[in-house]
């Protein structure tokens, strides 16, 4: 059998993802009073949805498998993509650690990170990065607060309001 | 009436505080125009954040500074380095670098930036003329009306992905479900939450905006360490001297040129989900048929700058005319200026100008004098870009991140709203490596609740299902909805298969029906008009023996990009 094609394989996991909405729509109280059900709007988009997803992998089938993207391997992957993952993964513990840290501090921690792994590593460098995170979001951040009154989560390691 | 609501808008956007707003984001709008991988939608979507505080005509009107700078602002890099700036500024590049290498630079940035003046006036005039009578038209629409008319909106986006049209189809899907998530108005039930609290409120559209847009830019922008270090242009830029009053003389020989790109760029911008990055190849491409020197272009020739920057500034007009009179966003760009006006509490609908006539008449006035600030702030901007040109993309796509989760939770006080950036983030940027068109899930994720909106009133009135196709308006999108599908096999076969001839004569004929069943004698004049053009065209494709035409296909594909 001959392996899938990166499309047919998406193709797959998109069924998937509209069978479970579709599954998930099973779960939707209804009541007597409506006059169209809250379930049935999804429907009336899952089901074209599915027959869509379906062609895609026939059309994907047919198109057959498609030439090496170039990328071979984990290591390969990683290498390639290794910016746009490091973001993620940068602003995603950004994120979790937004209570503990607030907008503040996470927000310069967050910018001199990316900063630092996207950029140059020497001391200059750092040293460059450091003055940016903290004057643009320094300056941000007081817009908000002062001019525009909108209070940024403050975290807890540093009462501010 | 009219005199009296143009006036009390005047005083609104003339006010010294607006035009210093308008001024500052005219000139933010120029500078990112000008940054290639830095999209007008970009500029837009930090800009609206800072916007929240601000009376509606004030924040409407700087977001209004930053668009139509932005639009303008792509002909710089475009003209001085050989890369357009913004997607609206391809064509621009055509003939303005080789002016530029020719030595005409402060020539050929002149014709831009007046080309881009006047073309924006035009779609000012059009927007402020045209905008009333659709939204008077719009008043007739029914529930199935507009249902369809989203519909529409959806498959002409999917259509213009060309050969991603099954993808397309499914991102818009996928935008009408995420829409469908969480809390439901009609009913007040939550739903598709997956038994997950925080889902169950659903996604606040504009971080899902921010996310696939901004977020998944940035990220793509830094993809390439090398790029990600490297200064914005390897090559450097030199100020110019720009030639106004030589540029004006110009153009003003040439004014057939500006007013035929200017009326092709606002019927682009008119419909839904076309904008400035395909009416600026248009509008080139007619500029170059029409010349009597056609073998010039490519080479410097003036009425190539005028074309395509004569059309992407006049998209704009006519992209606002079809949100601010039907409630539909022709454009992402639009998506977010709705978004905008959501935020201070004004939906657009057909009833939106006669309930707020001094704000719908603020949005035409500013978007007018936003034009003639874009002129006098070109000097400016051509400086402070060249400035920063220097500047590698790693840093600013650190700082404007941080900025987008700053901004994005300013939106609603909201730290689930980070994670809907985040998640969709995500999405925006496997959607890009997979080839997936991002529009029609932005138009999915802003049309969703007002179709079904519609479907529900549509239901309640009568659960006949065939009140679809006999109600004449609803007949009349749901026919242009299904020639919008055909629409890419058309495109790919025009200039080599038989059957692409009765393409539009076909969609011609099919849609004077509804409008015979309109009934007035203006509509049935349409008709009639509709029915012998599609005649003509049948009568002259067997005149010629039936041979499509060879006009290159390629010359006429589209592509619809983030604007």
């Amino acid at each position: 059998m001959k392996s899938l094609n990166k499309d047919a394989v998406i193709a797959v996991l998109l069924c998937v993802i509209a069978a479970l909405f579709y599954w998930e729509t099973y779960y939707i109280p209804v009541y007597e009073y409506a006059s169209i059900g809250s379930e049935i709007w999804p429907r009336v988009i899952l089901v074209p949805l599915l027959a869509l997803c379906v062609a895609y992998f026939v059309q994907s089938i047919k198109k057959g498998k498609t030439e090496g993207g170039g990328i071979s391997g984990i290591g390969d992957f990683f290498r390639t993509y290794q910016n746009p993952i490091l973001s993620f993964v940068v602003f995603f513990i950004f994120l979790l650690t937004l209570d503990y840290l607030g907008m503040l501090i996470g927000g310069v921690l967050l910018v001199f990170t990316l900063l630092t792994v996207l950029g140059y590593k020497t001391p200059k460098a750092l040293l460059i990065h450091a003055a940016i995170a903290i004057v643009t979001v320094g300056a941000v951040w007081s817009l908000f607060t002062f001019v525009l009154q909108v209070y940024l989560p403050e975290g807890e390691l540093l009462r501010l309001y | 009436m009219i005199i009296d609501n143009i006036m009390a808008a005047g005083v609104a956007v003339f006010h010294l505080h607006n035009l210093v707003l308008m001024l500052i984001g005219v000139l933010f709008g120029i500078i990112a125009g000008a940054i290639p991988g830095f999209t007008v939608t970009m500029a837009v979507v930090l800009t609206l954040p800072f916007t929240f505080g601000m009376p509606p005509v004030t924040g409407l009107s700087t977001m209004l500074g930053v668009y139509v700078g932005g639009l303008s602002g792509g002909l710089i890099s475009g003209m001085l380095m050989g890369i357009p700036g913004t997607p609206a500024s391809v064509a621009t590049t055509f003939d303005g670098f080789p002016a530029v290498r020719n030595g005409k630079a402060g020539l050929a940035l002149g014709l831009g930036i007046w080309s881009s003046f006047f073309g924006g006036l035009i779609g000012a005039c059009v927007l402020a003329t045209l905008a009333p009578t659709i939204a008077s038209i719009g008043l007739e629409f029914q529930p199935w009306a507009l249902f369809s008319l989203i519909i529409f909106a959806l498959t002409i986006t999917a259509s213009l992905a060309g050969d991603n049209m099954i993808k397309g189809l499914i991102a818009g899907n996928f935008g009408l479900l995420f829409a469908a998530m969480g809390s439901e108005e009609i009913n007040g039930v939550d739903r598709l939450y997956f038994g997950i609290d925080s889902l169950s409120g659903g996604f606040a559209y504009l971080p899902v905006l921010i996310g696939l847009f901004a977020f998944s830019q940035l990220l793509s922008d830094v993809e390439d360490p090398k790029v990600a270090k490297a200064p914005l242009m390897e090559k450097t830029a030199t100020a110019v001297k720009i030639e106004h009053w030589n540029a004006v003389k110009a153009i003003a020989t040439r004014w057939v040129n500006v007013i035929r790109s200017s009326a092709i760029g606002v019927f682009i911008g008119v419909l839904p989900a076309a904008g400035s990055s395909i009416s600026n190849i248009l509008a080139y491409d007619q500029a170059k048929k029409a010349s009597k020197h056609p073998e010039r272009f490519g080479t410097g020739e003036i009425d190539g700058i005028i074309a395509p920057e004569a059309a992407n500034n006049a998209t704009a007009g006519g992209a606002l005319t079809t949100m601010m009179a039907l409630g539909i966003p022709g454009s992402p760009l639009c998506a977010i200026m709705l978004g905008a006006l959501l935020i201070h509490n004004v939906v657009p609908s057909p009833l939106f100008i006669t309930e707020q006539p001094v704000l719908a008449y603020s949005i035409f006035t500013a978007f007018f004098v936003a034009h003639f600030m874009m002129i006098g702030m070109q000097a400016l901007a051509l400086k402070a870009f060249i400035r920063i040109t220097r500047i590698p993309m790693y840093t600013m796509a650190a700082v404007i991140l941080v900025y987008c989760a700053i901004g994005t939770f300013a939106l609603n006080n909201n730290s689930f709203d980070m994670w809907t950036l985040f998640w969709f983030g995500l999405l925006g940027y496997l959607m890009k490596k997979f080839d997936f068109p991002l529009a029609p899930v932005i138009l999915g994720v802003v049309l969703g609740d007002i179709a079904e909106l519609n479907l529900n009133r549509a239901w309640t009135i009568s659960s006949d299902v065939t009140l679809f196709v006999t109600q004449p308006w609803s007949l009349f999108f749901l026919l242009l909805a299904a020639f919008s599908i055909g629409f890419p096999w058309y495109q790919k076969h025009r200039s080599t298969q038989t059957w692409t001839l009765t393409f539009v004569p076909a969609m011609l004929v099919a849609l004077s029906v509804p409008m015979f069943m309109m009934g007035t004698h203006v509509r049935t004049g349409i008709g009639v008009v509709m029915v012998a053009l599609a005649l003509w065209m049948l009568w002259r494709a067997h005149q010629n023996g039936w041979t499509p035409s060879r006009a290159s296909a390629a010359e006429h594909k589209v592509h619809i990009e983030p604007a």
